[in-house]
């Protein structure tokens, strides 16, 4: 996957909705094409505590916490 | 042991257990500084089919604080990956392996070694091939031969060498562990029992060494090779880490995947620390911090539980100790701050006020090479520990003297240690293993075909 960037990891995740609470959860990448290009490299959301609002989104060896209250809640609530 | 599944977390993740960390000037270089590091502690010789090897996950740092602020100025990163000839076999090898890059050896491991110096990353080497473990005669022949195969020069002075070696420090685990029994003054335990030899728990296991021997002008601040040893810059510090990646997914086609950025997972400056010095609770926390955080840990340093034990353990032959209930300074200077000048004449290896758990070397102090004193420092021999660290050190006999109050005269005169301070030992010395006199310093590993399984009763 291309550059990890807040927008694009927001793209990338938006329909995916298959993350889980906890290390591990794994967002396939199911972006609208029309927004951007997104890679086969996998991705790794983890949300630490869904309050913080923060999404900790890891490939390779990079990792950039993404601040979107929004996106935290609904991976959250996809764990059930 | 100095570090060998000292911490909950790491005890159960060997391959990334830092075990030991040595830094010396080189005996017979000693224009370079040699800085091993030590990996997957207690390798029983004869464990395969998967023989030891380091981890493809595992990012492997040697980090050097030349300005003492407890921060890495100087890394050596080491990378590793592992090449399979053949998937189809279950063997590690599928006849002798005479050579490094033999047909028959099936799993090989290389590496690539990065500085980072200054935030900018430049590959030394890449491709290094490993030494395979030393499986028995008809597997790896004339293994010191194959061995030495492993060790290569990268240019600028820097010569190095990953893999399996003889484990070279020595301790009596099995007395030590069991309520701080020393077999030489067993009489004197709680326990009871007749005193008798120590037993060097750790003889015949092998051990992953990472060694690396460079100029000493690669490390320090301004570049000169040293040669003052008054001067601060003189003394390096030192401490080596491993880290693993944040994530792990484990696939259920027996596949992993990792992301993310490297958290550090182990880490070690001076022997024994994290062993016995920090808490239970508090061990997996110092290994996943850099040394300018130890601060944290001070008061387990200047208040060692161990200190408090050995008066009720020994009943009557630490009354010294049992009243000495000041901060101990001494152990600060030893293992955080480095000693000063103006303790011990010609000597310092201080740098600075930052406590941080580093080996410490004077860089300026040449080696001994004339029977050198496995006791350093308190020894009279100011080239070992806790002058950066030698393969053969005593550091549980240095360590145990100081906790029990050996070395706090240097900070307080009027001190007199008990009489014990200055012979407790665990019975074991630098005979109790193997060496070599030359790079990688630490022996020659066990052959598994050679080595008959544990069963030695110690009385």
């Amino acid at each position: 996957m291309g550059d990890l960037t807040r927008l694009g990891f927001m793209k990338s995740s938006v329909g995916a909705a298959a993350g889980v609470t906890g290390i591990g959860a794994l967002v396939s990448s199911q972006a609208d094409a029309a927004q951007g290009p997104v890679g086969s490299e996998s991705v790794v959301a983890y949300v630490k505590d869904p309050s913080s609002g923060e999404v900790s989104v890891m490939s390779g060896d990079r990792e950039v916490i993404v601040r979107d209250p929004k996106l935290a809640a609904r991976i959250a609530r996809a764990a059930g | 042991m100095s570090s060998h599944r000292e911490a909950p977390a790491i005890s159960k993740d060997p391959v990334a257990d830092n075990t030991d960390t040595y830094a010396f000037v080189s005996p017979d270089d000693p224009g370079t500084v040699t800085i091993i590091t030590n990996y997957l502690p207690l390798e029983p010789p004869f464990g395969g089919p998967n023989f030891y090897e380091f981890g493809d996950d595992v990012r492997y740092d040697i980090h050097i604080d030349n300005n003492g602020d407890g921060k890495p100025d100087i890394t050596y990163e080491f990378a590793f990956e592992t090449l399979v000839r053949d998937p189809n076999t279950f063997l590690y090898n599928t006849g002798p392996i005479d050579s490094i890059d033999s047909a028959n050896w099936n799993r090989r491991q290389f590496y690539t070694i990065t500085l980072i110096k200054h935030g900018k990353r430049r590959v030394l080497a890449r491709g290094l091939a490993c030494p395979p473990c030393n499986i028995g005669p008809g597997s790896t022949p004339s293994y010191e031969t194959l061995a030495a195969e492993a060790i290569h020069s990268i240019g600028g002075g820097r010569t190095v060498f990953a893999g399996q070696r003889l484990e070279g420090f020595y301790v009596d685990l099995g007395a030590i562990f069991d309520l701080a029994d020393l077999r030489p003054f067993e009489k004197l335990h709680l326990g009871g029992m007749a005193n008798s030899l120590g037993v060097n728990a750790t003889n015949g296991f092998g051990v992953h060494s990472i060694a690396i021997k460079v100029p000493k002008a690669e490390l320090t601040r301004d570049g000169s090779s040293p040669t003052n040893p008054m001067s601060s810059g003189s003394v390096i510090g030192v401490w080596a880490a491993a880290s693993r990646q944040k994530s792990v997914i484990r696939e259920s086609h027996g596949k992993r995947h990792v992301a993310g950025s490297w958290v550090q997972v182990s880490r070690l400056g001076n022997p024994l620390v994290n062993e016995v010095i920090v808490p239970m609770g508090e061990k997996d926390l110092w290994n996943s911090l850099t040394p300018a955080d130890d601060k944290r840990f001070l008061k387990h340093v200047q208040h060692p539980e161990l200190a408090g034990l050995l008066p009720v353990l020994y009943p009557g032959v630490f009354p010294k100790l049992a009243g000495l209930t000041a901060a101990r300074a001494d152990l600060v200077a030893v293992l955080l701050t480095g000693l000063p000048s103006g303790i011990i004449p010609g000597f310092q290896n201080y740098t600075g006020k930052t406590y941080a758990d580093e080996l410490r070397l004077n860089m300026a102090i040449p080696p001994t090479t004339s029977n050198p004193n496995p006791l350093g420092l308190i020894g009279n021999d100011a080239a070992g520990f806790p002058n950066g660290r030698r393969v053969f050190d005593d550091v549980v006999s240095v360590e145990l003297r100081a906790i029990a109050g050996a070395t706090y005269p240097l900070v307080n005169k009027g001190y007199t240690p008990d009489g014990a301070a200055s012979a407790i030992t665990d019975g074991l010395t630098d005979a109790d293993t193997t060496y070599l006199p030359v790079f990688p310093y630490l022996g020659t590993p066990q052959g598994g075909y050679q080595t008959a399984p544990l069963g030695l009763v110690a009385s």
